[in-house]
């Protein structure tokens, strides 16, 4: 299969994939041929997705540019064995999952070590906007849960992700996902409700 | 279990919700990232050895004929050459130095045990580039797995032009520039690659032997 459409690679305009682009089953499939613009078109389509999910799991720019770049050279490495009989985004999040994860504890073991006084400084003038420190808290908030629960909560809520398909994503089962996003999201009604003015 | 989703759950969603914005360059990377794991495969040893010689040798001679007609198309027409590309005295631009190395490359090629592969010095190679308004040009290409952090261009502040000198192995090399570590660009006097890897602009260059 050949696309014919140029590709963007340096320019982007930061919106939703466009929806007028290949079906992704046939990108998918191409890409699994062999065909690198196909492949391309790949990035291009899920790359904000994986950035905005590594984000949330990781709190660090740098880090999670790193776990989604990891994740889109193991991604074109496992290509040939993908079955598509399965559905592309758990198997691609699956990934970028595992990523995050070793990515977070790589960042955990860093942060034992480190002393105080890096603390980020967080804005307290009074003009500050409060739609801001409303995100800060929010982001606050998420870092504080645990892992999974954390992981969890971003592909069902944030992600879209079915729980059929966030069992393939995590290895966990369904029941048990279902617990870790009830579980998130109780612990961020406890700490935001006081914050939001509610 | 039911999925409640109140008010606050609303607002802490759509909070999370929009998609990060200027990841061009990050996006970019990865795609050369991950070309540069498709060259890292194409050329380790395991895959070289299942190979065969034999392949290797049909393949060598394929693509030094081709290059051949290339090197007699630029070594007949020498205005199409880099002259226009550098300063001015110079007079040994990098496409008429693999030219007529390619050219020599190819005689030699008849009269050339296969065994013979391993013997493959590198040659200093010029890339002349035009950009004067650019902050940075590096090549990348395969010679380097696509990174450019060790081959950064040098400009010339009265003609704007950019340039480095690189030690590459004698075969058929594919290469851009990357300007301002954002835009990928292929060598506009150099001919284009036809396999560009992800869509990504590249130009080819043909390095003979000494």
């Amino acid at each position: 299969m050949t696309l014919s459409r140029p590709l963007q690679l340096v320019r982007d305009t930061g919106t939703e994939a466009d929806v007028s682009r290949e079906p992704r089953s046939l990108l998918v499939h191409a890409a699994k041929a062999g065909d690198v613009r196909a492949f391309a078109e790949l990035v291009d389509a899920y790359y904000a997705r994986c950035l905005r999910f590594a984000l949330h799991m990781l709190s660090d720019r740098s880090d999670a540019e790193e776990a989604v770049q990891d994740t889109f050279v193991r991604l074109h490495r496992a290509l040939p064995k993908y079955e598509e009989r399965e559905a592309f985004e758990p198997w691609l999040f699956r990934i970028l999952a595992n990523r995050c994860r070793t990515a977070g504890a790589r960042e955990r073991r860093r942060a034992e070590v480190v002393e105080y006084g890096d603390v980020p400084e967080r804005p307290s003038a009074p003009g500050h906007d409060n739609a801001i420190a409303w995100r800060e808290e929010i982001g606050l908030a998420i870092a504080a849960l645990p892992t999974d629960q954390r992981e969890a909560f971003l592909m069902r809520h944030v992600e879209d992700l079915s729980y059929e398909d966030m069992a393939v994503a995590t290895g966990a089962g369904v029941s048990a996902l279902k617990m870790r996003v009830k579980r998130a999201c109780d612990a961020l009604r406890l700490r935001l409700t006081e914050v939001s003015g509610e | 279990m039911s999925e409640d989703r109140d008010e606050l759950l609303d607002r802490i969603v759509g909070a999370l919700r929009p998609l990060p914005e200027g990841h061009a360059e990050a996006k970019a990377r990865v795609l050369i990232a991950v070309a540069a794991e498709r060259e890292r495969v194409r050329r380790s040893p395991a895959r070289a050895t299942q190979r065969g010689r034999m392949t290797r040798w049909i393949a060598g001679a394929a693509g030094l004929a081709a290059a051949a007609v290339v090197a007699a198309i630029l070594l007949l027409q020498p205005s199409r050459s880099y002259d226009a590309s550098v300063g001015a005295g110079s007079s040994s631009p990098a496409v008429r130095v693999a030219a007529v190395a390619v050219a020599d490359s190819v005689a030699r090629l008849a009269s050339r045990d296969p065994a013979g592969d391993a013997a493959s010095a590198l040659q200093p190679i010029q890339l002349v580039f035009r950009a004067p308004t650019a902050t940075t040009v590096r090549v990348v290409g395969d010679f380097n797995s696509w990174d450019g952090e060790h081959a950064p261009m040098t400009r010339d502040p009265r003609s704007g032009l950019w340039s480095a000198t690189l030690s590459l192995r004698p075969g058929r090399h594919v290469y851009a520039f990357l300007v301002d570590d954002t835009l990928l660009v292929r060598d506009p006097r150099a001919l284009a690659a036809r396999d560009a890897d992800f869509g990504r602009p590249g130009s080819v260059l043909l390095v003979g032997r000494p």
